[in-house]
């Protein structure tokens, strides 16, 4: 059973984060820097490379226009080293992401008082004028900032030159165009040809000319299965030649691949349907899944190369997914289709190997690979898992059930009756809208539909799959209110995916009308009338829900554990559920240290970098905890095993809870670890404390015994009853009082004097003197370590230890109650986890969770320390293990007074013992094990109950203070502030906002696709013909130097 | 879907469980075949087929779920198991891990799904292991070899021959659960029991066929909000106790079903 740890150490995204999301940018930290080896396997958190410094982001307003164009665009401008991106403000109109490697020639225009403007020249011989609207200096610092960005790319900029023949759109602009009488011809011949709508079925030679330039042997492009097998579709009846037309077109004028502006006829040409050819292409441009392609350029190969012939489940589990792979496209009949499928699914398994392999990816690989070489298919299917359908395909699919409940409240807000429907008749969407978005819709309807929604999603993202989706049900609402079960919904939804090419309206008399199809409805109604679905939207939604579905990932995945462990001893069910709630704490706790790679190059191919997850004899995966994880486990648990801390001061009293660290818990650990291991699995931990829990005195000594009986030949050695000891110190160290330890020191007396006439024949060659009862344990420890006598023979048997210890009274009580209930098993308080830890949004909740944090917690609590120390009211002292009472400690003299009780370990200042010495005798020892003991005439805290009733009063007060601070917070006035610049804030609210916002400005500035017209607009023509600052010029202003840049 | 039963037409809602690669839908393609149709969708969370069959006074509507046998789908499984009738567990003969997996599958059934779910244990790749010690195939079995493509899940494309026999010995090591164990805990959980082969279609009919007489038809409450279009629903109330006695039209009555 592999848990889902990962839940507890998701955070939302930054806001720099989410811009470069918007732009399908790449975090910087995770693009290599040339000096690094090529990665293979994904890290996750990159560590900090010294002397190499983040580039710095920067935002400006800025009016956009490229040589050729009439239109001109205000907007948003965004350095996203390294890259430039802009958007306009309306969101749609404009759009560009530039890579600086592609940029040749920066160069400040020389123009108009108070208008700052840059040309840029781009590889593909475009030129893009920038007109930064924003301050002076702003703009300056923008440039400063940009020109550092551009230096620093001026290595990437060598290996463009090999890289652009990789892409169709060079191989298209660089052959000439045909002639319109060779256009015929073909037409001509093509003209009888019975072409077949069905995939795979187009002849390939006749489509060369009809889906424009290349096919196989043509060009050095990377090209799909597609260019062999046929692409998916008629390429007449899709009008691939004329779209190929138009989108050389638009190369000509707005840039290809690398340097590719979006433009409004961008959109249109989108949505029609992009050419074959050109799929592949476009899908990594618009994905951005290019710029990882650029940087790493070995990395496919080595992933191959160097996992080839290594087997995981992964591997197996992608074997026997093959041949389910559109096996009704030919190429995936054939060897070929599917050696590179593997070899996409394969490398990506080793590339990632948490996700490693998702049943669906097939699915979506598959449909990739048609258009896209196997190096551009892996890129994608890199960026889809990371960005465009997070935690989709992850090993507890967290994306994919957040994204369906997403879907189940849009449904409900958008199609209520629907929903109402189906919540009467009790089916779930999911069982029809899952494959939908897993396999995004590749598998549920045609290919030539599914890879057209399939343009979308890369181009538009995710937003996409769920407009589709209510479009889907929207249109099928009358049939949908008919449905009873999900086996009709399921037959509604294939019948309607059958005929998605059909006309949606075959009985209207307007030919043109019967002409549009099913699939072209669904598009107008899923773009026009669910555009209200945005971006937005859907990160409120998934975070608005996520804390519900996290929760409810670990609760089923619990409810699976506890139900498959084998032996749950004599614990109750309730019980079992609160060891695995301690055991998935302990893992997910910082103490038990990162739960990411444990070194910053993990070994390549390596299946599980997480040390506590490991896989067994049949392949499986199970979630196991290492014996830092046990120390932090037990520390949960047994109340000897951590350190409690109990500070009071003027204002409030609290409970620091350290976890201890001693042989005894590894100890512990090595013993529970039934297969040797050196991890411990829910079970091994469930039939440990199974032992421990359910001990009576008997069974309590023979543990502890065999503990330490490290060689287990039914003797401890001297140098173990030493240890033995030891261990008992370390249980006992705050225990009040001397007892225990005079206890302990006559134990080992008692040992040595029992063990010495009961010992094997051989082990004991040299009598040890035996003092008197004024030996100490130190004393006694001295003597056996000068005892030239063997220590590591056996020594001591079961039968001579327990009557060791039931020679002592407090013994004898320890091991016959208080060892087997220092194991309590209490309730972790992390039902719904997520939720009660869901951080309040909008902008008041980002200030309260930079308020609340657990440092200023700490500091809070230093600042009280210190104020009570100066009032002389504060106090510290440790919780016993055993005895309940609590009592400050305050003389410190008293330590020093029997520091030669301690053994030598204690000496070296390892356990304090804060309590004052008490005179007591010991017939008062039974009691003082048991909860009652009067003797206790301390400050503060008269009688044990009174002072934990304290505790728990004062803790409610300062929950109370705290929760009144944060409604008080969450209650005052608005600023005006609030009111602006939180993205995070309501999704819809906001979008409004900005849409006003663009409102207002295109009534002030014309109508909104034609972009900005009159004085702007002025401007910017006025700047196409400007010439650049002359050389004098340029010293004047460092912004200027970006000219310096010039082409290779 | 009133309209196309012109008998009283029960509908079962049946889930697929177990491991991956155990066969699951080899087993449901072998039972559907007549109604089977290419383009059903491989497996994405669960694939969603229906079967038919004749009983001597009623037709039983199989809706079957396939689910997807990758661990990480076992969460998604909830939403195809609720409101289920009928469960079909299956694990692999010759790998004896896929019975624990099946086994936890059982308790999640039995606690988290219908309260008087019939649930079926079978042990698939009976032709894997074809001693003597169960049945020869029933007639079935003779359009064994036009199915041979539908066989992958099972992994056995190098041994088409396992069918017939190849020695006793190897036999004897490729099974891993023994009916003996798998039957007595079978009967122990209440459940019905069977080895079958999706391969040769031994046993399959049978497990349908004692699934569908087992299922208490009377006690089937229809779904309490269907009140609005529930007309199928409401006609099942009519035809009581008519269960103990019904047949169904094809495959043999199995002769070991372990329940109650």
């Amino acid at each position: 059973m592999s848990l889902p740890l990962h839940l507890r150490s998701y955070r939302e995204k930054s806001k720099d984060e989410l811009t470069r999301d918007y732009f399908n940018v790449p975090v910087q930290s995770s693009l290599p820097s040339p000096s690094d080896p090529p990665s293979v396997v994904k890290l996750r958190e990159r560590p900090y490379k010294n002397g190499q410094e983040e580039l710095q982001s920067m935002d400006i307003n800025a009016v956009i226009s490229v040589e050729g164009k009439e239109e001109v665009y205000a907007g948003r401008l965004s350095l996203l080293p390294p890259f430039l991106c802009f958007i306009s403000l309306d969101r749609k109109s404009c759009r560009c992401t530039i890579p600086l490697y592609t940029i040749r020639r920066v160069e400040r225009l020389n123009s108009r008082a108070g208008v700052f403007a840059l040309s840029l020249a781009t590889w593909h011989g475009m030129r893009i004028i920038l007109q930064l609207t924003s301050l002076l200096p702003t703009a300056e610092h923008f440039a400063i900032l940009l020109r550092d960005a551009l230096k620093s790319q001026l290595s990437a900029m060598k290996q463009l030159k090999p890289f652009l023949p990789s892409l169709y759109s060079e191989y298209l602009l660089s052959s000439p165009v045909s002639t319109a009488a060779g256009q015929q011809q073909t037409d001509h011949l093509l003209l009888g040809t019975e072409l077949n709508e069905k995939a795979g079925n187009v002849g390939t030679e006749a489509e060369s000319d009809l889906r424009g330039p290349g096919g196989e042997g043509k060009g050095i492009y990377q090209r799909g299965l597609g260019e062999q097998f046929g692409f998916p579709g008629d390429a007449r009846k899709m009008r691939e030649r004329s779209k190929m037309k138009l989108w050389r077109e638009y190369f000509m004028i707005h840039g290809r691949n690398l340097t590719l502006l979006r433009y409004p006829p961008f959109q249109r040409l989108l949505q029609v349907g992009l050419p074959s050819r050109l799929r592949g292409e476009l899908w990594e441009v618009m994905s951005g899944s290019v710029y990882l392609r650029f940087a790493n350029p070995e990395t496919y190969g080595l992933l191959l190369s160097q996992n080839a012939g290594k087997s995981s489940q992964s591997t197996d589990e992608i074997e026997k997914d093959l041949n389910r792979s559109l096996p009704e496209y030919k190429a995936y009949q054939s060897e070929e289709g599917l050696a590179r499928l593997r070899r996409v699914l394969v490398a990506y398994s080793f590339r990632n190997p948490e996700l490693g392999y998702c049943q669906a990816l097939n699915i979506v690989v598959a449909g990739l690979l048609i258009y896209m070489s196997e190096e551009q298919a892996f890129w994608l299917l890199e960026v889809l898992c990371d960005r465009i359908l997070p935690g989709y395909y992850s090993p507890s699919m967290e994306g994919t059930l957040l994204d369906q409940r997403v879907f189940e409240s849009l449904v409900h807000r958008c199609l209520p009756m629907i929903q109402e429907h189906f919540v009467s008749v009790d089916v779930q969407i999911s069982v029809a809208s899952l494959p939908w978005f897993l396999s995004l819709y590749i598998n549920s309807m045609p290919l030539i539909f599914a890879f057209r929604i399939v343009d979308c999603v890369l181009a538009m993202g995710v937003k996409v799959l769920f407009q589709i989706g209510l479009a889907v049900l929207k249109i099928n609402g009358e049939a949908l209110i008919e449905v009873t079960d999900d086996g009709m919904f399921i037959n509604l939804m294939r019948s309607y995916f059958a005929t998605i090419g059909d006309s949606a309206h075959p009985d209207h008399p307007d030919p043109r009308v019967r002409a549009i199809t099913n699939f072209q409805e669904l598009l107008v109604v899923a773009f026009r009338e669910f555009n209200v679905i945005t971006d937005e939207t859907i990160t409120a939604e998934r975070k608005r829900l996520r804390a519900i579905i996290s929760d409810e990932i670990e609760k089923f995945s619990k409810r699976a554990a506890v139900r498959n462990l084998k032996n749950v001893g004599k614990f109750s069910k309730d019980q079992i559920g609160i060891i695995y709630d301690h055991y998935f704490s302990a893992i997910c706790s910082p103490e038990a240290g990162p739960s990411t790679y444990p070194g910053s190059s993990p070994l390549p191919g390596d299946q599980f970098d997480q040390p506590r997850i490991q896989v067994d004899a049949q392949g499986r995966v199970e979630t196991r905890i290492d014996h830092r994880t046990f120390r932090v486990f037990l520390s949960q648990i047994a109340t000897w095993a951590r350190e409690e801390t109990v500070t009071t001061n003027a204002f409030i009293q609290r409970t620091d809870r350290r976890v201890a660290d001693h042989e005894l818990i590894d100890r512990l650990f090595f013993a529970w670890d039934s297969q040797n291991q050196g991890t411990l699995s829910l079970q091994d931990v469930v039939l440990g404390l199974n032992r421990v829990m359910t001990a009576g005195l008997m069974e309590s000594i023979e543990w502890f015994f065999e503990l330490h009986d490290k060689d287990k030949d039914g003797f401890l050695t001297k140098d173990e009853v030493i240890q033995l000891s030891e261990s008992l110190l370390f249980i006992f160290r705050n225990e009040p009082g001397d007892i225990y330890l005079a206890a302990v020191s006559k134990f080992i007396l008692n040992a040595y004097e029992f063990g010495d006439a009961t010992a094997p024949e051989g082990s004991v060659d040299e009598k040890i003197p035996i003092h008197g009862d004024k030996e100490t344990a130190s004393g006694a420890r001295e003597r056996s370590d000068s005892s030239a006598g063997p220590h590591n023979l056996p020594y001591l048997n079961l039968a001579t230890f327990r009557m060791v210890v039931l020679a002592d009274e407090l013994l004898e009580n320890f091991f016959a109650n208080d060892l087997t209930a220092s194991f309590q098993l209490e309730q972790t308080g992390d039902e719904d986890y997520h939720q009660a830890h869901q951080r309040p949004e909008g902008l008041l909740g980002g200030l309260m969770n930079l308020v609340v944090t657990n440092e200023n917690k700490n500091r809070l609590n230093r600042l009280a320390d210190g104020f009570g120390a100066a009032l002389g009211k504060h106090a510290e002292w440790r919780k016993p293990a055993l005895t309940k009472t609590v009592e400050p400690s305050t003389s410190s003299g008293d330590l020093k007074a029997r520091e030669s009780l301690l053994t030598p370990a204690q000496q070296a200042g390892q356990f304090q013992r804060p309590t004052p010495p008490r005179q007591r005798s010991s017939s008062a020892v039974s009691q003082a094990s048991t909860k009652t003991v009067e003797s206790t005439t301390t400050i503060g805290t008269p009688d044990e109950k009174r002072s934990l009733a304290d505790v728990e009063a004062r803790y409610r007060e300062e929950s109370q203070m705290v929760k009144a601070a944060q409604e008080a917070v969450m209650h005052r006035p608005n600023f005006a502030i609030d009111a602006i610049g939180d993205s995070d804030d309501d999704g819809e609210g906001e979008g409004d906002d900005v849409m006003d916002e663009v409102e207002a400005f295109l009534k002030a500035h014309g109508d909104d696709d034609e972009g900005l017209k009159g004085e702007q607009k002025k401007v910017a023509e006025d700047l196409l013909k400007a010439e650049p600052m002359g050389k004098g010029k340029k010293k004047d202003s460092s912004s200027t130097s970006t000219g310096d840049l010039v082409d290779l | 879907m009133a309209e196309e039963t012109p008998v009283k037409a029960v509908q079962v809602k049946l889930v697929l469980l177990g491991e991956a690669a155990v066969g699951k839908s080899s087993l449901v393609l072998r039972f559907c075949q007549g109604d089977f149709n290419e383009n059903t969708s491989p497996t994405i969370g669960a694939a969603f087929l229906t079967q038919k069959c004749r009983l001597e006074n009623r037709i039983v509507k199989f809706e079957i779920w396939d689910t997807a046998g990758q661990e990480r789908f076992h969460s998604l499984a909830p939403m195809y198991y609720r409101n289920a009738q009928a469960a079909v567990v299956v694990y692999d003969i010759t790998k004896a891990a896929s019975l624990e997996k099946a086994k936890a599958w059982v308790k999640e059934l039995q606690r988290q799904a219908n309260a008087n779910i019939v649930i079926a244990l079978v042990g698939n790749k009976l032709d894997l292991v074809s001693e003597s010690s169960t049945s020869p195939a029933p007639p079935a079995s003779e359009e064994a070899p036009a199915e041979e493509e539908e066989e992958e899940e099972e992994g056995s494309s190098e041994e088409p021959s396992a069918t017939p026999t190849p020695n006793e010995t190897e036999s004897d090591d490729a099974r891993q659960v023994s009916t003996a164990e798998a039957e007595a805990y079978a009967k122990e959980s209440g459940l019905l029991f069977f080895e079958a082969s999706a391969k040769t279609g031994h046993n399959v009919g049978e497990i349908f066929t004692e699934i569908a007489k087992t299922i208490p038809f009377d006690t089937i409450v229809p779904k309490s909000t269907t009140n609005t279009s529930g007309s199928r629903r409401s006609g099942n109330n009519n035809d009581n106790g008519s269960n103990n006695n019904v047949n169904l039209g094809e495959g043999q009555q199995a002769k070991k079903g372990g329940c109650c």
